[in-house]
């Protein structure tokens, strides 16, 4: 059989019909919109209107829509990487579905450069309805966690497009974002309403309204679905913090009030609260720090990756 | 005598009649039998065996069910295969954290049933699911007919616990999750790894709400064109269905000529879909995905809600796999994935191709993930058509790579696609993918001659 002499490459392209397209990694959200709105498409995972992709995709791999749809590296389905010498690799693949060989496109994702960066990523489209909107519940903590409970256990979990816990300075409240046809809005209206009524919580329901950003984090953990709601509580504790929790994925988003002392504030935290989410096999993650490993066989690991991934033989 | 020291509560097959059953995976015609078998009681007694074997002279190969397709679980270069099928037990299914911890060798049949009562779901689903185990399940990140929506195994894993080739027991990731997709993510590595890196003890696996209702629509094509235009219009739907399935007219005939029956016409195409989800919000959606599937050319579209009839048509797509089995000594069934767009252009070169060699073919296909699955029938006690069946998969093969597709989506590489991973990787990213081996099994004393044909071992 005989071998490839040279890289393949991702082009640029934007495929209708699998609804995946090849874009720069510095491609911003106004430019990813322009490109697919006119097919009906969108990529829906995004923490803010205006940060390039890529510095997304490296400040928390859950972005809101991540409920739904999962973290970057189930809808990122490959990529055209620049080792740290230049040679540029491609990684992953235009399907979304693929067992062929080991899977390097979800490990270099989101690695930081430590084994270089992403030039284009292939992301993988979901189909633009238009319609959708958001709900925000608001009352007594104790019965919004319980409405948590009921949604996350409930079959309208996988149409969510995000379940969010938002603590902070103010009281705290849930909410949740739908995209939905405009005909299908009115049973996503009364199953929140329901829930709403269940639980004595009131609803604001918000049509039309069904874009969530709340912008890159400066901190990230990530815990269980069921400990999720008070790990951001307890954060938010901390002072100067606000959080946003997103339910299901079970990953807390946090924001600092300030920009002051972030990478000391940063250790801080972690150094608090990251034995509580490693005893689950949790972990944190910052853009402001870098975190130590945990294993220490992975120096060695790491270093034998470093050095095959990082020169040129 | 080492491995009993090492194991003593272990099962040790030694005997030419008991090693014959190991010889092979689905992929029956390829056989490889080992020297001995180990049946650990336990994950301490696993990781024992591994410990006593570490640096030895032998090959390891693990299995769990051996429900493979694609020659992975077998001792391709002789050697100790580590059968992990008393490692069943589900340890914990934690309701509220919606996460549940399971041994390798547990079945998805019986974890299912487990679950069923919680009103949770582990929703991938290949069609051995009544004997295959997650374990196999991990290695291979097999799929199913429902991962168009909910997605395959990778998706749903939280946590590995391996052991290592030198005996050492890591755990990446747990109920939690790990690293997600930040830092080094190891557990990344070991899921659709074959085998190659390590031995998986037990998962942690992340569940979802069970659906409270299904729609099932089935729709018959007489052409390849208004079939591939039908899916096309699914794909792109906003109901999200979870499954499109297609069947060819030959798999359709064979599942009519078998108690499977479903009153197909034999000669046309045939497209399962579902939709699940909230009964309002699925009721709402099945008029829409039937207009679709008629504005595609079908002049035959049922669909309903009944569980019976749900039952009956994926029974039905699930029994085409085993049928092969009754009509042909031997088949090959590959596992491509390409862009949906190129569906007719790659099942048209599938037919001429076949029938250029004159050996029957019948295809099924996870359609929405544009997963095919041609299965070839032939014999192979006749080298010719081995020959023939090779010829024809090699060209398949370069034709799915050169449309943009993958060499596999389900089923994993095993020994059946090595040879074509160079029409993958080039050289860079070949080395890419060695180094990791060479991290974690360096010497390819686990499952060698997979995945990639230099991985050969030497003691």
């Amino acid at each position: 059989m005989k071998k490839l002499l040279k890289e393949r490459l991702f082009e640029a392209f934007l495929d209708e019909v699998d609804g995946v397209s090849c874009v720069p990694a510095s491609s911003t959200p106004l430019e990813l919109r322009t490109q697919f709105s006119p097919h009906g498409l969108r990529f829906p995972l995004l923490h803010d209107g205006i940060s390039p992709l890529f510095l997304q995709v490296n400040s928390s791999g859950f972005p809101p829509a991540s409920s739904r749809f999962g973290p970057y590296c189930d809808n990122i389905t490959g990529m055209n990487w620049r080792l740290p010498d230049g040679r540029m690799v491609r990684v992953g693949e235009r399907v979304v579905k693929s067992t062929t060989g080991y899977d390097i496109l979800r490990f270099l994702l989101g690695s930081g450069n430590r084994y270089g960066n992403p030039v284009d990523y292939v992301l993988r489209l979901r189909p633009d309805t238009g319609g959708g909107g958001i709900f925000r519940l608001e009352g007594v903590p104790g019965k919004l966690s319980e409405a948590v409970r009921t949604i996350l256990h409930s079959y309208y979990l996988h149409w969510l497009e995000s379940v969010d816990w938002l603590e902070g300075p103010e009281a705290p409240s849930l909410r949740v974002a739908v995209h939905c046809p405009n005909e299908e809005w009115s049973v996503f209206v009364d199953f929140m309403q329901g829930v709403a009524f269940r639980h004595g919580l009131s609803v604001d329901v918000q049509p039309g309204q069904n874009a969530v950003g709340d912008g890159l984090p400066d901190l990230v953990f990530k815990t269980t679905p069921d400990r999720v709601v008070s790990l951001a509580r307890e954060l938010a504790n901390m002072g100067d913090i606000r959080c946003v929790a997103l339910c299901y994925c079970a990953v807390v988003h946090v924001y600092f009030l300030g920009t002051d002392n972030m990478g000391a504030r940063t250790q801080t935290i972690s150094k608090s609260f990251a034995p509580l989410v490693e005893v689950l096999g949790g972990d944190w993650h910052s853009r402001h720090v870098v975190a130590p490993l945990t294993q220490i066989k992975e120096t060695a690991w790491i270093a034998e990756l470093e050095r095959e991934w990082g020169e040129q033989p | 005598m080492l491995l009993r020291n090492a194991a003593p509560r272990a099962r040790i097959l030694d005997s030419a009649a008991q090693l014959a059953g190991y010889g092979s995976d689905g992929l029956g015609y390829k056989t490889f039998l080992p020297d001995l078998v180990v049946i650990p009681a336990d994950a301490e007694e696993l990781a024992s065996v591994v410990r006593a074997l570490h640096g030895g002279g032998l090959p390891v190969c693990l299995r769990g069910a051996g429900t493979s397709l694609s020659g992975g679980p077998v001792a391709a270069q002789g050697g100790v295969v580590v059968h992990t099928s008393r490692l069943k037990a589900i340890r914990e299914i934690n309701v509220n954290g919606l996460w549940c911890e399971v041994e390798c060798g547990v079945n998805l049949n019986q974890l299912d049933a487990a679950l069923k009562p919680t009103g949770l779901c582990y929703p991938p689903d290949p069609s051995s699911g009544p004997v295959c185990t997650i374990g196999g399940n991990v290695a291979s990140n097999a799929g199913g007919a429902h991962c168009f929506r909910y997605g395959v195994t990778s998706n749903y894993v939280l946590g590995v616990e391996v052991v290592l080739p030198d005996g050492s027991v890591h755990r990446f990731g747990g109920p939690a999750g790990g690293r997600g997709p930040w830092r080094e993510d190891w557990k990344r590595f070991m899921i659709g790894s074959e085998g190659t890196l390590g031995a998986f003890t037990r998962f942690w696996l992340r569940l979802t709400p069970r659906p409270e209702k299904a729609w099932t629509f089935r729709a018959t094509y007489a052409d390849l064109k208004s079939t591939e235009r039908a899916i096309h219009g699914l794909v792109k739907h906003a109901s999200y269905p979870v499954a499109i399935e297609l069947m060819d007219p030959h798999s359709v005939a064979m599942v009519e000529s078998s108690p499977m029956a479903v009153g197909l016409p034999q000669d046309h195409f045939m497209i399962l879909v579902e939709i699940d989800g909230p009964a309002s919000l699925v009721d709402l959606r099945a008029e829409s995905v039937a207009a679709i599937l008629r504005d595609a050319g079908s002049q035959d579209v049922l669909f309903g809600d009944d569980p019976e009839m749900r039952q009956k048509l994926f029974k039905a797509r699930k029994a085409q796999g085993g049928l092969l089995g009754q009509i042909s000594p031997d088949f090959l069934v590959q596992d491509a994935v390409i862009p949906k767009r190129a569906l007719a252009e790659v099942l048209g070169l599938i037919y001429e191709e076949a029938e250029r060699a004159g050996i029957p073919v019948a295809t099924v296909m996870h359609a929405g993930d544009g997963n095919l699955h041609p299965n070839f029938l032939f014999d192979s006690s006749k080298p010719e058509e081995i020959e023939k069946v090779e010829a024809i998969s090699k060209c398949l093969m370069e034709r799915v790579v050169a449309v943009g597709g993958a060499l596999s989506g389900e089923h994993g590489i095993g020994n059946d696609k090595s040879e074509y991973m160079g029409i993958v990787f080039g050289p860079d990213s070949m080395r890419m993918q060695m180094a990791i081996p060479g991290v974690f099994n360096p010497t390819h004393q686990f499952n060698p001659l997979k995945v990639f044909p230099e991985r050969r071992f030497s003691a």
